[in-house]
């Protein structure tokens, strides 16, 4: 056995760590306290029982699985995720016991990923970073090349909302997220890294390319021909900005509304969550939540709007946003179905008001979003966003 | 009565007899309490499976700390119905009365008051002296139950989603032939071949064109005109079988469950997980009876006849008896033969089986199969 691989299991949670995390159970204890007490005398035991308890941690993934598939994610009991990712942490020992050849440690990096986006692994970041880390070596990726991405020269347009230029705290507080207006923020974020260092996509690549993350397959999320696949991000950058020139039957690929930070902590280094985002009504404010948003030109988010404050951050390509106020909600005929309810169904790029009559009341806001800008909208503001050229935003969410 | 068993048995949920394979499908012979000759009813939890004979109850499983515990009960009447779930086992009573039950080593039968109905169409009863009497319990006629949802239905057409009364099938003539539950739905088939579905439908699970959750029964519009005669609820799915023998499916397809297509990763074809509206299954020649009277040879003898479903795997019985599955097959649910693969996304038959359709029974547990053999087949 390796020794770099005897020192991960030292990391490994021990029975007395999660016998109280677990404690009513009964199925997560029968089968967590076999595979800790596997994996805790490793040396001295032989390999009797580590086929049915291998295979008893596979089915604890299975199950939990299936119970946070079950109801509204928002409502699965945090312990079901818990459990969830303990189950994944052992079933990935348990093969790496079996063989850590690159195809096996591909698998592992595999369930680690769905781990990350199903469970929740906060108690143990430490064991995640090792076991990232080893899972990450060996491998024989990163045979594509991908373009270093030109800077766009920045266009002078119309602009339908206020713009400020780095506005203070104060002036932000009593301007924007007093009155409820959505404005333009320029230049709060020239110190990010990010802004020239994802530029180069070989950066991206070799920072997440391991990772596996949702994406979404189609332009509109709230079409019939839209589906979502878990995808490794090497495979999507390749495929959406790779020197491929067969591009004509190729879909459009959008890495949406995903916690990619908290996923790859690497990349968390090159932002910074910007202190408007501090300012709130509750005391102490709670939690930002920051996604990341990545694809070619054409990427559509279709007319919906958010429950929280949004800042909108582009760091590299152009967004046009077309917006509407939360008073017109009557007007833009969201979908009935409980999934697309805050979403409209109209197509707010080209307005159909023989099908949609309301649609001539409603005043419309448009504007671009450019590299380095910042969009502040106010919770439930209808927005409508389409990607000029390959883009890549990161939103803040808080309440 | 052989019971032949496959699937998730880590628990120790099912005694086998031997540790042999019996068929060439991959299902094993299980022990039950009971002789041979005897009808007992079964319902199969997660972690435990429930099986009653008369008024005496077993349950057997992980119940506290380990496989194959196993506790033994005893109602105040004949057991009618069991509904396993996770977190406790709804038992029926032939007297109508409902009980449940944890699966614990201490475990203890426990009334279960539900509300009263309303009763708008026949007064207050009073008793001679003028006083009202106090409404008696209700008298339940089926019981199902998911991880997320438990269903009784009274003699009165009272549907409760335990403890509340959630809706009064008003009609008189108002028949229930079947009840299931998935996870979180429930679809109920009356006697006039009329299906009606309520609970989460985010998956799809209720046939209704739009995805959400129903608090009442509501009739599928889509099956309207058709008459069903069979049901089956599955995790995040549903089946359906018409008197035409045509075989419908709905809900969610994550592992082939409904015998559509599934995506592969990576694949060019795009196909949807969640299909909302009943899909009718255009299912292979079965084919069974080609050698023996292919003069006479007649579609009718194969056409789907039951169906039955568990978390994620569909079976469904043919008049010749024949036995077909799709769906989720890792931990052997469709037979140890299909093991090595994960789910079978097409309607295909498990060699071997042979059902005798009049007596014979199939039930499926979460992630298993279980085939009741009264009859002579096999």
């Amino acid at each position: 056995m390796e020794s770099e691989f005897l020192l991960l299991t030292k990391l490994l949670p021990r029975w007395k760590d999660i016998e109280n995390v677990i404690q009513d159970e009964v199925e997560a204890r029968y089968i967590l306290k076999r595979a800790t007490d596997h994996m805790e005398n490793l040396q001295s035991r032989g390999d009797s029982q580590a086929e049915e308890s291998r295979y008893l941690v596979c089915a604890l993934v299975d199950r939990n699985w299936e119970r946070i598939h079950t109801g509204h994610f928002s409502q699965v009991p945090l312990i079901t995720r818990k459990i969830y990712a303990l189950a994944c942490y052992f079933k990935i020992f348990f093969l790496l016991l079996e063989s850590t050849s690159p195809a096996q440690k591909e698998l592992c990096s595999g369930i680690l990923d769905e781990a990350q986006l199903l469970g929740c692994m906060d108690d143990w970041t430490e064991l995640k970073a090792a076991l990232m880390d080893y899972l990450d070596k060996g491998g024989d990726r990163d045979s594509v090349t991908l373009p270093i991405l030109e800077p766009l020269t920045r266009i002078s347009c119309t602009c339908d909302i206020p713009q400020l230029e780095a506005p203070s705290l104060e002036e932000f507080q009593t301007k924007c997220f007093q009155a409820g207006q959505p404005t333009l923020l320029l230049n709060t974020i020239q110190h990010w890294p990010a802004l020239d260092k994802w530029m180069n996509l070989n950066y991206l690549l070799q920072v997440a390319g391991n990772r596996t993350v949702p994406i979404e397959i189609g332009s509109n999320y709230a079409s019939d021909e839209w589906s979502q696949q878990l995808v490794k991000i090497r495979d999507f950058l390749s495929r959406q900005f790779g020197g491929d020139t067969n591009k004509t039957n190729q879909e459009i690929e959008y890495l949406a509304q995903h916690e990619l930070f908290s996923q790859i902590p690497a990349l968390k280094k090159d932002i910074s969550i910007p202190d408007y985002c501090s300012i709130s009504k509750e005391n102490p404010p709670e939690a930002v939540d920051i996604k990341a948003w990545l694809g070619p030109a054409g990427t559509i988010s279709p007319m919906h709007y958010d429950p929280k404050h949004n800042l909108l951050c582009q760091v590299f390509g152009a967004k046009r946003i077309i917006l509407a106020a939360p008073s017109d909600t009557d007007n833009l005929y969201p979908h009935e179905s409980e999934f697309l309810s805050n979403t409209s169904q109209i197509d707010a790029a080209h307005l159909d008001l023989d099908s949609y009559p309301l649609l001539e009341k409603v005043k419309f806001y448009e504007l671009l979003l450019q590299p380095g800008d910042c969009l502040y909208m106010p919770p439930k503001w209808w927005h409508y966003v389409r990607s000029e050229a390959p883009s890549f935003s990161v939103s803040f969410w808080w309440e | 009565m052989p019971l032949l068993f496959t699937g998730f048995n880590a628990f120790g949920q099912h005694e086998c007899i031997s540790r042999d394979v019996d068929c060439a499908a991959g299902f094993s012979e299980i022990n039950a309490p009971v002789s041979t000759q005897n009808q007992c009813t079964i319902s199969i939890g997660f972690r435990y499976a429930a099986l009653a004979f008369g008024r005496k109850l077993w349950l057997r499983g992980l119940l506290d700390d380990g496989p194959n515990e196993c506790v033994t009960l005893k109602a105040a009447g004949d057991i009618k119905a069991l509904a396993a779930g996770d977190s406790h086992c709804l038992v029926l009573l032939e007297s109508g009365q409902l009980y449940r039950v944890q699966p614990k080593l201490q475990a203890e039968l426990l009334v279960v008051r539900l509300e009263a109905p309303p009763r708008s169409n026949s007064g207050t009863k009073r008793s001679f002296f003028g006083a009202p009497k106090a409404p008696s319990s209700p008298i339940i006629e089926h019981i199902a139950c998911g991880s997320h949802i438990n269903v009784a239905v009274s003699s009165e057409n009272a549907v409760f989603s335990i403890p509340s009364c959630l809706h009064q099938f008003a009609e008189r003539q108002f028949r229930v032939k079947q009840l299931q539950c998935g996870h979180e739905h429930a679809v109920l088939l009356n006697v006039n071949g009329d299906v009606f579905t309520w609970g989460n439908g985010l998956r799809g699970q209720l046939g209704q064109p739009v995805l959400k959750v129903e608090e009442t029964p509501q009739l599928m519009e889509a099956l309207a005109g058709i008459k069903i005669t069979q049901i089956a609820a599955g995790g995040w799915h549903s089946a359906a079988i018409s008197a035409f023998g045509d075989l419908y499916t709905w809900g969610l397809n994550c592992s082939g469950q409904l015998g559509m297509r599934v995506m592969k990763p990576g694949g060019f074809l795009k196909e949807p997980t969640v299909y909302p509206l009943p899909q009718l299954q255009d299912l292979p020649e079965c084919g069974c009876s080609k050698e023996a009277k292919s003069n006479e040879h007649d579609d009718d003898d194969c056409a789907p006849l039951r169906v039955f479903a568990g978390s994620r795997h569909t079976l469904l019985t043919r008049r010749c008896g024949r036995l077909w599955a799709s769906g989720w097959c890792q931990h052997g649910q469709l037979g140890t033969q299909l093991q090595n693969r994960s789910y079978m996304d097409a309607f295909q038959a498990l060699d071997g089986i042979r059902l005798n359709t009049c007596s014979d029974d199939v039930l499926c547990g979460p992630w298993s199969t279980l085939l009741s053999l009264k009859g002579s087949g096999n």
